[in-house]
């Protein structure tokens, strides 16, 4: 008997995800706001659950939207999607407005909530077909997207089961095929990797960006901060019904973490090591870090730009000294998060 | 051009092309439920028409010697249709109590509210595929009342007003559910809203018609024929009349008698005691338009429930 590895993030081959998100960011037009909130507020009688939301997601992005339960993450969505009204403030989607332009927003959007939708009496091709003709697809068009659609999802061979016999995970791609129906310019997703097993989540997560690559804006909901590490360009973090903090994802840790720190693993000759440290400009500090498989490490402060690092790593080699590991740390989502919120709940 | 064409001729073709209606329909007719409802209907229409019909047979056999067969098949055409209205009564409102809430239930309202379908073809959509199997089951039952033909007795009209009435009352009926539907996110709840409010039209009614009747027997009886005034036969008439075309039963039934009667389908000739008579709509008219407008008015208010955005 053959056996089974329950998957994990770990056993399952991730593409480079991360790195098409750098190169995804670069592409990317600051000014060109595809989604605009100014001002908005949301009160629900004597609780005020959005307060004054600038929400600004540049066209092509792929925007995180962080929070913890309660912080008013949904009802923002709610909004953005047309199906509550704010108490206040103006929100835009491509252009048109949410309070005015239903109709427009409602084509310019698709929307997956954070729960999956179940007709139970339908199979998988007639829940696509049903959407697609509430989305005005006309009849001729339908048969070639749904196929389309089940392709680029990778339920094809599903097509013709009841869509209560998909696995949860099929169903969330088959929520995110309805979305893409009609060719939105904006896809708004509310935790759409929540409650799912780690093999659909990562699947999950190559589809957004595949579809980011495609040209679609994705603004995404979510508590698990690896997803909207690995894969965002931009993120914000609102907490108690206010924007704490947004931005493209590489401009904030560089403005929590201004320095950078550097791990340097090492055979021998520390001391040696910490003296050639010190004498190059731009050093705030270097510390001893504890042994890890018999080698030193030092932990070096760095305020300066790339062409220092590659000095620093320079002047080390040159004097000999036996350097097994060198590399830059970065700040994980969850040090930003933890350093920019301070844990309120409306 | 040809969907013009298409739209032009067929006047089903924008209901069938609402996506509600086809997914409603696919989901109806799958599966054993659809089967299952026909043949529990079918075995009671059947039941009951086989009990009429031995009554009435015996009994017309027991009063005369021999069968009157136009009587038989009146009164077995008759119950027929009230059978069939009892059950419309019934199951109807079962189709589209659950049309609002059960998207609630099933979290699909908010799916269906961000794509461009039309508030009006949702609930167009949700009444037109529970009236297309009510239509099943009338047509379902067409053998069982067929049986009166057998008879005699019943006229082609009588069957046509029938129909229309079943219609009338299950368009209506259906637009109630619809509407309660909008107006609560429990299927429970809305099945129960739509059952009561069903019941005090048809009981309430029922029992206005009958106090009213009685009213105006003992006015025409104890009163010197001198004494009653054509006025005073109007305002008994009114109020009668319009409690008669409230009640789909009392309906069916006065229409039936003033076909037999005066052998007129849209028209009935009321006499007053002082002899003269006035020409009125035939119930079964002011019924159908009483009962369409009330169904149109309740979907207009649904339509404007469902357009509102959550505040």
């Amino acid at each position: 008997m053959t056996d089974v590895i329950p998957p994990s993030e770990e056993n399952i081959e991730q593409p480079e995800l991360a790195a098409d998100a750098i190169k995804l960011s670069a592409q990317i037009d600051e000014e060109d706001l595809i989604i605009e909130t100014r001002g908005l507020n949301k009160r629900y009688g004597k609780l005020h659950a959005v307060k004054d939301l600038n929400l600004q997601v540049p066209r092509g992005a792929i925007y995180g939207f962080v929070g913890p339960n309660g912080a008013g993450k949904t009802s923002t969505m709610r909004i953005l999607t047309t199906l509550m009204r704010p108490s206040g403030g103006e929100a835009f989607i491509d252009g048109y407005s949410v309070i005015h332009n239903p109709r427009d927003v409602r084509r310019s959007i698709g929307y997956m909530p954070d729960f999956f939708g179940v007709y139970e009496d339908m199979k998988v091709w007639e829940y696509l077909d049903f959407f697609a003709a509430c989305y005005e697809i006309p009849e001729s068009q339908r048969h070639g997207l749904i196929n389309d659609l089940l392709e680029l999802v990778d339920l094809s061979h599903r097509r013709d089961d009841m869509v209560d016999k998909l696995s949860r995970g099929m169903k969330q791609r088959l929520c995110l095929a309805r979305t893409l129906a009609h060719d939105p310019s904006v896809l708004i997703l509310d935790e759409p990797a929540s409650g799912l097993d780690p093999r659909a989540r990562v699947e999950i997560r190559e589809l957004l960006i595949e579809l980011a690559k495609m040209g679609k804006t994705i603004f995404f909901s979510s508590h698990i901060l690896a997803d909207v590490s690995e894969i965002c360009t931009h993120i914000g973090i609102i907490e108690a019904g206010e924007m704490v903090m947004q931005g493209p994802i590489k401009e904030l840790r560089r403005q929590l973490n201004p320095h950078k720190i550097i791990v340097i693993s090492l055979l021998d000759k520390v001391e040696e090591a910490k003296t050639a440290i010190l004498q190059l400009p731009d050093v705030e500090a270097v510390t001893d870090l504890a042994p890890e498989d018999g080698k030193k490490r030092l932990r070096v402060e760095f305020k300066g730009e790339d062409a220092g690092v590659s000095q620093l790593l320079a002047a080390l080699t040159t004097k000999g000294i036996p350097i097994v590991n060198f590399a830059e740390e970065t700040s994980d989502l969850e040090q930003v998060f933890m350093k920019v919120t301070k844990g309120i709940v409306s | 051009m040809a969907t013009r064409l298409n739209r032009l001729y067929n006047p089903l073709y924008i209901l069938i092309r609402n996506p509600v209606a086809l997914k409603e329909l696919r989901g109806r007719m799958r599966g054993p439920r659809a089967f299952m409802v026909m043949t529990g209907y079918l075995l009671i229409v059947g039941f009951f028409t086989t009990f009429i019909y031995l009554a009435a047979t015996s009994d017309s056999l027991s009063n005369t010697g021999e069968i009157d067969g136009g009587e038989v098949g009146r009164i077995l055409f008759s119950s027929v249709v009230a059978i069939e209205l009892f059950l419309v009564v019934f199951i109807t409102p079962a189709f589209t109590a659950s049309a609002i809430s059960g998207e609630h239930e099933h979290q699909t309202y908010d799916l269906l509210r961000t794509t461009l379908l039309p508030e009006s073809s949702l609930v167009w959509g949700k009444l037109f595929s529970a009236l297309a199997y009510i239509i099943l089951l009338l047509l379902a039952a067409i053998p069982m009342q067929s049986i009166a033909f057998l008879f005699g007795g019943v006229d082609l009209p009588e069957i046509y007003i029938s129909f229309v009435i079943l219609m009338c009352t299950a368009v209506f009926l259906g637009s109630l559910g619809i509407y309660f539907s909008s107006t609560t996110r429990s299927t429970l709840r809305a099945n129960i809203l739509t059952y009561i409010t069903a019941m005090a039209v048809a009981l309430i009614s029922a029992l206005i018609i009958v106090v009213l009747v009685g009213i105006n027997n003992s006015y025409t009886a104890t009163t010197n024929t001198s004494v009653v005034t054509r006025a005073g036969e109007w305002i008994l008439l009114i109020p009668r009349g319009l409690f008669i075309c409230l009640n789909p039963l009392a309906t069916l039934l006065v229409t039936r008698d003033f076909l037999i009667n005066q052998q007129s389908v849209f028209t009935i000739e009321y006499a007053f005691q002082d002899g003269t008579s006035v020409t009125l709509l035939s119930p079964w008219l002011v019924f159908s338009f009483i009962y369409l407008t009330m169904a149109g008015i309740i979907l207009w208010r649904t339509v404007h429930i469902l357009k509102r955005i959550q505040e």
